[in-house]
């Protein structure tokens, strides 16, 4: 069964920082490319994601995610190039449609925030694996029934899609159609979800019964069975952090 | 301890084994959408069904981990539009035990409430992040429309988004009515005295 989370298992000294640091650099990039209006800095602080991107060596697995976001980033460069508020520059012209300068630029800094945004959560995302998140946080003081629920979906949609496949042709081999006209299509689409759903929830009771026999809702101290991992400097990375972005608030004020 | 009414925040095991179970539904849902390649995005089936079987909170909880998980797994933007996810789950749990799960008119209903209240959330999500649109090209060329006459920025936005999510939710929230309806009374029960379980 093919696993459902973008992580890949490469060594890169990205993958010896602690999750929790990471989380806190995906915030603190994006808020920087919001705070300041500024393509400069924007450029910059996604060259940053780029580089500890290409460090970590997944700079290619950040493609697919781009190209999911293709049609937001074009309708904004249409829809900014003709509507914005400030256009007063044309800049280009098609037929009678005008394309203004100063629309086009803003969709140009949103496209590098919404780039910035995918590259900084890719550094999170394609080099951690939840499980050692979800260890991080646990240890922060979360409730380990909130990451129960976080990492058994990971298990559970590879387990209920292989569902889905052979309910799938169990009903064609009924005489289920899904291919063809709209209707027929929408037709196919109860005899799918229905078992789907109907299998899934009757799963509840026993995987509750399972949980239970193992003493999941015991009230006594959990323990880790996994062997803690050495993260490189995470306090300091913290701080850094956090420096920079007050840094950054201040300039933003005082400049 | 029998129905502590529809605030209790009650993570009871039945419960936990549920959230993660309605997430993969709305998964599931999306992979049926996509490979019948029906024009739809019905991504939150599960999270409407977990609302009318356990409550708002815990319907909110699974729109919360649903986007953290389409974060994870298909695109970082997600996570900007949780908000969205918590605010249906809230509302379709809200009103289905306000008792607006008793026809398919009334399902209709929770649709158009749900698809406004999360149109009145997405929108200033959309203008803060990509200044108002919404990536769907219904609903963008709407926004293009308004904006062409002369709609000021934040209207034509909210306009966008109603196009795209009112239709969508009406559908999503019509199937999982459907699909409650249908459930046993069993099952259903477990969930509304859902200690029973504990003691096994």
């Amino acid at each position: 069964m093919e696993p459902i989370h973008l992580y890949t298992q490469r060594k890169s000294w990205i993958s010896q920082i602690d999750p929790l640091s990471k989380l806190l650099f995906a915030f603190v990039s994006i808020f920087m490319t919001y705070l300041f209006s500024s393509i400069t800095i924007t450029c910059f602080v996604l060259l940053i994601s780029i580089v500890l991107l290409m460090v970590a060596r997944v700079l290619k697995k950040i493609v697919p995610l781009l190209a999911i976001s293709f049609t937001l980033l074009l309708s904004i460069i249409i829809v900014q190039g003709l509507t914005h508020p400030t256009n007063e520059t044309p800049l280009l012209t098609i037929g009678s449609i005008v394309f203004y300068q100063e629309g086009l630029t803003f969709a140009f800094l949103i496209t590098l925030r919404v780039f910035n945004m995918l590259a900084a959560f890719g550094v999170l995302i394609l080099t951690t694996k939840p499980d050692d998140l979800m260890e991080s946080l646990m240890k922060q003081g979360m409730s380990p029934k909130i990451s129960y629920v976080f990492l058994s979906v990971f298990q559970l949609i590879p387990q209920m899609r292989a569902t889905l496949g052979k309910i799938t042709d169990a009903q064609r081999s009924r005489g289920m159609e899904t291919e063809g006209s709209l209707m027929i299509r929408i037709k196919a689409f109860f005899p799918l979800i229905g078992p789907v759903v109907l299998s899934s929830l009757n799963m509840t009771k026993e995987r509750a019964i399972a949980l239970e026999v193992r003493g999941f809702s015991s009230k006594g101290k959990k323990t880790f069975l996994i062997e803690e991992k050495s993260y490189f400097y995470p306090k300091f990375i913290k701080c850094v952090l956090v420096t920079l972005l007050i840094a950054a608030i201040v300039w933003r004020i005082v400049g | 301890m029998k129905n502590k009414g529809i605030w209790s925040l009650n993570f009871s095991t039945i419960v936990i084994a549920l959230i993660p179970i309605a997430v993969a539904i709305n998964y599931l849902g999306k992979v049926i959408i996509e490979t019948l390649k029906l024009p739809l995005w019905l991504d939150s089936i599960g999270t409407v069904i977990s609302s009318m079987l356990a409550g708002p909170l815990i319907g909110a909880f699974t729109g919360l981990i649903n986007n953290i998980i389409y974060g994870f797994t298909l695109s970082p933007i997600s996570f900007v539009y949780a908000v969205t996810s918590v605010v249906i789950g809230l509302g379709v749990g809200i009103m289905a035990h306000k008792g607006w799960i008793a026809s398919i008119g009334k399902a209709i209903v929770i649709g158009l409430v749900v698809g406004l209240l999360a149109a009145i959330v997405s929108t200033p999500l959309n203008m803060m992040f990509w200044e108002g649109t919404t990536g769907n090209i219904w609903g963008d060329a709407f926004y293009l429309y308004l904006a062409s006459i002369g709609m000021p920025q934040w209207i034509a936005s909210f306009g966008d988004s109603v196009v795209v999510d009112v239709p969508d939710k009406v559908i999503t929230v019509l199937i999982g009515y459907l699909i409650y309806r249908s459930l046993p009374k069993n099952l259903i029960h477990l969930f509304k005295n859902n200690n029973e379980i504990e003691k096994l």
